[in-house]
């Protein structure tokens, strides 16, 4: 009975071998979606090193599923989304602070015209 | 016999195994777990950072259940490099929105040491420009004529004793979120208009239209918003003239129904104000 149990599970486990699962549309969608956003939000100049290994690893999930290898596309599907979602999260976090720097290096401005015509007898 | 054969094949089964988790604890650690462990460093080290702590709750608590998952042993190397390379992405993602938000918890500050720098600067040269204040009032008129110009140039109506200055969706890439380098011209105009004119402060709100969840659209907008104000600041207007603000998708202008209202929709309007001296 043993046996005739292992038997089974190892013709399941051949069967799932053989029948190659679905492709990982969903996984592959959510990538191009968050790759638009990203591109959308112009990652491409403020964070193009996360943006590039969104595309890279958005392509090389294509190239799994065409070798019909749908785990690892799913992998790299996610990663390529992870990729894409921080490429956004970090534009938006060099924007903020560029709006700041910009708010800081007004006001040394400022002060420092101040400093310097205060200085000046007139 | 049998049994004995059987034990045999039981120990000898045993001995494999334990041979093979051996080696499997030592691939494991001399590789994944460490980049569990960086990852769980590298997510402590976030969460007791107290400027930042608090910050991005929501992208937080995804790090650490990414973390989570990477600790869990895995037999497979390359699931685990991938549960590994998701927690690092996941912590960098929520340390950039804390900062992101860190940063806007910054502006009042920010903006009250401009407002003091600025008072200053008006309180010593008071004299200066208390000398200058008939030439300024022979500019009067020709202010008046000179904005009147600006209406004619830029896409602004007059609204009460206030300016609106429109800057349409081409100044904008994509969806609206960022100034393109062949937007400076109507963009330099306003600079130029608030340049001129010192006494003038000016709201910038950030539109969308309806495509996209709400709070997409509300972040887009803050974000158009927040470009057009930098790139005011960066040409030399003091940040306590300024408040940038997103409105996302609640006050479209035209229709949502077509890509025409849609572009009309996704625009920054800028609202230069009359103080009450020049409104009298």
């Amino acid at each position: 009975m043993l046996h005739t149990a292992a038997g089974l599970t190892g013709i399941f486990v051949l069967c799932a071998c053989a029948s190659t699962p679905p492709a990982p549309n969903a996984n592959l969608q959510e990538a191009r979606h968050a790759i638009g956003a990203a591109e959308q939000a112009e990652a491409g100049r403020y964070a193009p090193n996360e943006l590039r290994a969104a595309r890279a690893n958005l392509a090389a999930a294509d190239a799994a599923v065409r070798a019909q290898n749908m785990a690892t596309a799913q992998r790299l599907a996610d990663e390529s989304t992870a990729d894409a979602e921080l490429a956004t999260a970090r534009t938006a976090d060099v924007m903020a602070n560029s709006v700041n720097s910009e708010m800081k290096r007004s006001t040394a401005t400022l002060t420092n015209e101040m400093r310097r015509s205060s200085g000046d007898p007139q | 016999m049998n049994t004995a054969m059987k034990f045999k094949s039981f120990g000898t089964g045993l001995a494999a195994a334990a041979v093979a988790s051996v080696l499997a604890a030592c691939a494991s650690t001399s590789v994944r777990p460490a980049g569990a462990i960086d990852a769980r460093a590298r997510l402590t080290r976030l969460q007791s950072d107290p400027a930042l702590a608090s910050r991005a709750p929501l992208a937080m608590q995804t790090a650490d259940a990414a973390v989570r998952v990477a600790e869990r042993p895995e037999a497979d190397p390359d699931l685990e490099a991938h549960r590994v390379y998701m927690a690092d992405r996941k912590i960098d993602i929520a340390r950039a929105q804390a900062e992101t938000r860190l940063a806007e918890d910054q502006r009042p500050e920010l903006r009250a040491q401009s407002e003091k720098a600025r008072l200053d600067a008006r309180t010593r040269e008071l004299d200066l420009a208390q000398s200058q204040t008939s030439l300024a009032k022979a500019e009067g008129a020709e202010q008046a004529a000179d904005l009147q110009r600006q209406i004619d140039l830029a896409q602004a109506r007059v609204a009460g004793s206030n300016l609106i200055v429109t800057l349409g969706n081409s100044l904008f890439s994509g969806d609206g979120t960022v100034l393109e380098d062949s937007s400076s011209g109507d963009l330099n105009r306003l600079a130029a208009v608030l340049d001129r004119y010192p006494d003038r402060t000016a709201s910038i709100k950030g539109y969308t239209d309806d495509t996209g969840t709400e709070h997409g659209n509300q972040a887009r907008s803050q974000r158009s918003a927040d470009s057009v104000m930098a790139y005011l600041i960066a040409q030399g207007i003091a940040p306590d003239r300024l408040t940038a603000s997103g409105m996302g998708d609640s006050s479209p202008v035209a229709t949502n129904d077509s890509a025409f209202g849609r572009q009309q929709n996704r625009r920054v309007e800028v609202t230069i104000h009359t103080p009450e001296s020049v409104e009298r």
